[in-house]
């Protein structure tokens, strides 16, 4: 497991895969942040994390999750590590791993105007701590969802592609919900909303619900990546 | 080392591997051998366990692939016929990859030198994958198989892509691996089989129809109750074809050509119950026709092979071709 983590982890970096994603995370996130300093007021600093983090999600995580399974099925690598002594749930987590870890590195490098603006003025720090908490595990389901359609496909493109597509959609489920009037519809929606789930983070409130929501998704989708490279075997 | 037993696959409909069994003792190579297609690669996927098989058993030193999948893959060395390489690694880093992925306890720095100097890639360790020759990721993929230094090797078409050079090298390193390693290669090409294998199965349309050393498959067919004689003989042909296939035993006449003004080569094949040189001596003496040589051979593994994988010899075409030919004059 960590041989794989630690060589996806590195190939992010042997790619401009692993550059983009953290140099654009960071691009975009200073953008926000200097709007948001021109207002003088450091209250909107946690706002700014809620935001940009839920954006940045959405849009930055298919291009880490897309390349995963596709391509070592395309150039069929795959067989090197399914004939390796290593079981299906290694390899896996291994790649969850990597891209989890690629991520907390880009996410934790977001703190640094907050540090530097806590010598000037107060930041909320547990509003943007619980920010931080919720944006890794809402990150952590993502990714995991990510990676099992990388695994559906040999085309990167595609995999990035509707990986996009669905995690709009967990994001903006919400919305939908808010104009449907048969309540258990309006229900079932807000219950599967992602963004609905990463709100009470964003508040600062360390919400058991939520944190359970995320991490089963996360669970739910590596297990499903996994019984999906095991049913290669069959086919 | 290597049961195999009753191994089948099914693709819906397709069936790529039939009721296929067969057990590898310890240090010995053997050659799968069959046409593209055949179920050679398939065979190997099972085996290392990268695709199951609808029916059958496979176990690797006592280990079954299912019950203990990665004991027995901790046993196996495998080199697919697409080595799987990451383009964007180094050769070292690859290998230090593979290092890690197989577990291999081994001293790293002392036996990854040693798996470049075996597969000579020594020269290009410090290379990106992604810039090297066909001829060098083909090395590279059999060092990776040697990772680990495994007691099974699992070859699928190791020199497809090598130049004749680094044939010959791969084939005296297979040689010398077979020595203290069971080794399976497999190739569609016979003598790249014939070269390195103590034992050959041929394989054709998923089914094993052959099993042996070179030597039982050459002269297997001398058990099966066969003989051929290649003949020089002066006379007219017609006769004399007309005159040997009168002979008991014999099976089958043809006319390979002239060879000499006047002389016809003929190639006979006949049940080996009767020995077919004396009374085709009795039948040229008493119509006067010299038989200038003679020579008995076995079936070459050639025609083994041919004739096992139901292809036609291109001299049965031709000869049918010039018949007809002839027939129309």
């Amino acid at each position: 497991m960590s041989a794989i983590a630690k060589k996806e982890f590195r190939s992010y970096f042997l790619s401009p895969i692993g550059y983009v994603f953290s140099g654009a995370m960071l691009l975009l996130f200073g953008f926000f942040y200097m709007e948001v300093l021109a207002t003088q007021s450091s209250d909107y600093i946690p706002m700014i994390y809620a935001s940009v983090f839920s954006w940045l999600m959405m849009f930055l995580l298919p291009l880490i999750t897309m390349r995963t399974f596709s391509e070592e099925i395309r150039t069929k690598s795959d067989q090197g590590l399914l004939t390796a002594p290593v079981g299906v749930f290694s390899i896996v987590m291994g790649k969850f791993l990597a891209a989890f870890y690629l991520f907390t590195v880009s996410l934790v490098a977001t703190l640094i105007p907050a540090v530097v603006i806590s010598f000037m003025g107060s930041p909320d720090w547990p509003k943007i701590f619980c920010t931080f908490i919720g944006a890794l595990l809402c990150g952590a389901a993502l990714i995991a969802i990510g990676n099992f359609i990388s695994s559906l496909t040999q085309s990167q493109l595609v995999a990035a592609v509707a990986t996009f597509g669905v995690l709009m959609f967990l994001f903006l489920i919400g919305n939908i919900a808010s104009s449907i009037s048969i309540d258990w519809i309006k229900n079932v929606f807000n219950w599967i909303s992602f963004d609905a789930r990463y709100q009470p983070f964003t508040n600062g409130i360390l919400n058991l619900s939520s944190l359970v929501y995320f991490i089963s998704i996360a669970a739910v989708f590596i297990f499903l990546t996994a019984r999906k490279l095991e049913s290669r075997r069959w086919s | 080392m290597i049961e195999v037993k009753n191994l089948s696959k099914r693709y819906g409909e397709n069936i790529a591997l039939s009721h296929v069994s067969f057990s590898v003792g310890e240090n010995t190579v053997v050659g799968f051998l069959g046409p593209n297609g055949a179920g050679k690669s398939t065979t190997m996927n099972i085996i290392t366990g990268y695709i199951s098989a609808s029916e059958g058993s496979v176990s690797i030193g006592g280990h079954n692939t299912l019950d203990e999948p990665n004991e027995a893959k901790k046993l196996i060395g495998y080199m697919p016929e697409m080595p799987p390489l990451y383009a964007d690694m180094t050769v070292k880093e690859y290998l230090n990859f593979v290092y890690e992925l197989k577990k291999v306890k081994l001293s790293r720095e002392k036996h990854l030198r040693e798996i470049c100097a075996l597969s000579r890639i020594t020269d290009v360790y410090n290379r990106l994958i992604a810039n090297l020759s066909k001829g060098y990721r083909q090395r590279v993929g059999l060092a990776q198989a040697l990772v680990g230094n495994p007691p099974v090797l699992i070859l699928d078409e190791p020199t497809v892509g090598l130049d004749p050079k680094q044939i010959i090298e791969v084939r005296n390193l297979i040689r010398n691996l077979g020595k203290n390693h069971t080794v399976i290669l497999s190739s569609h090409i016979l003598p790249e089989v014939q070269a390195v294998a103590d034992r050959i199965m041929i394989i054709n349309r998923g089914r094993l129809v052959a099993d042996g050393t070179p030597y039982e498959l050459e002269h297997g067919s001398e058990k099966n109750g066969e003989q051929k004689l290649t003949v020089h003989m002066e006379g007219d042909p017609k006769e004399i074809k007309r005159a040997i296939q009168s002979i008991h035993g014999v099976t089958r006449v043809t006319n390979d050509g002239l060879r000499e003004p006047g002389v016809y080569e003929y190639e006979i094949d006949g049940s080996a119950k009767t020995d077919l040189r004396r009374p085709l001596f009795g039948i040229a003496s008493k119509r006067g026709w010299p038989i200038l040589s003679e020579e008995s051979s076995a079936l070459s593994l050639e025609d083994v092979f041919l004739r096992l994988t139901g292809s036609t010899y291109l001299s049965d075409n031709a000869d049918q071709y010039f018949e007809r030919k002839g027939n129309k004059k």
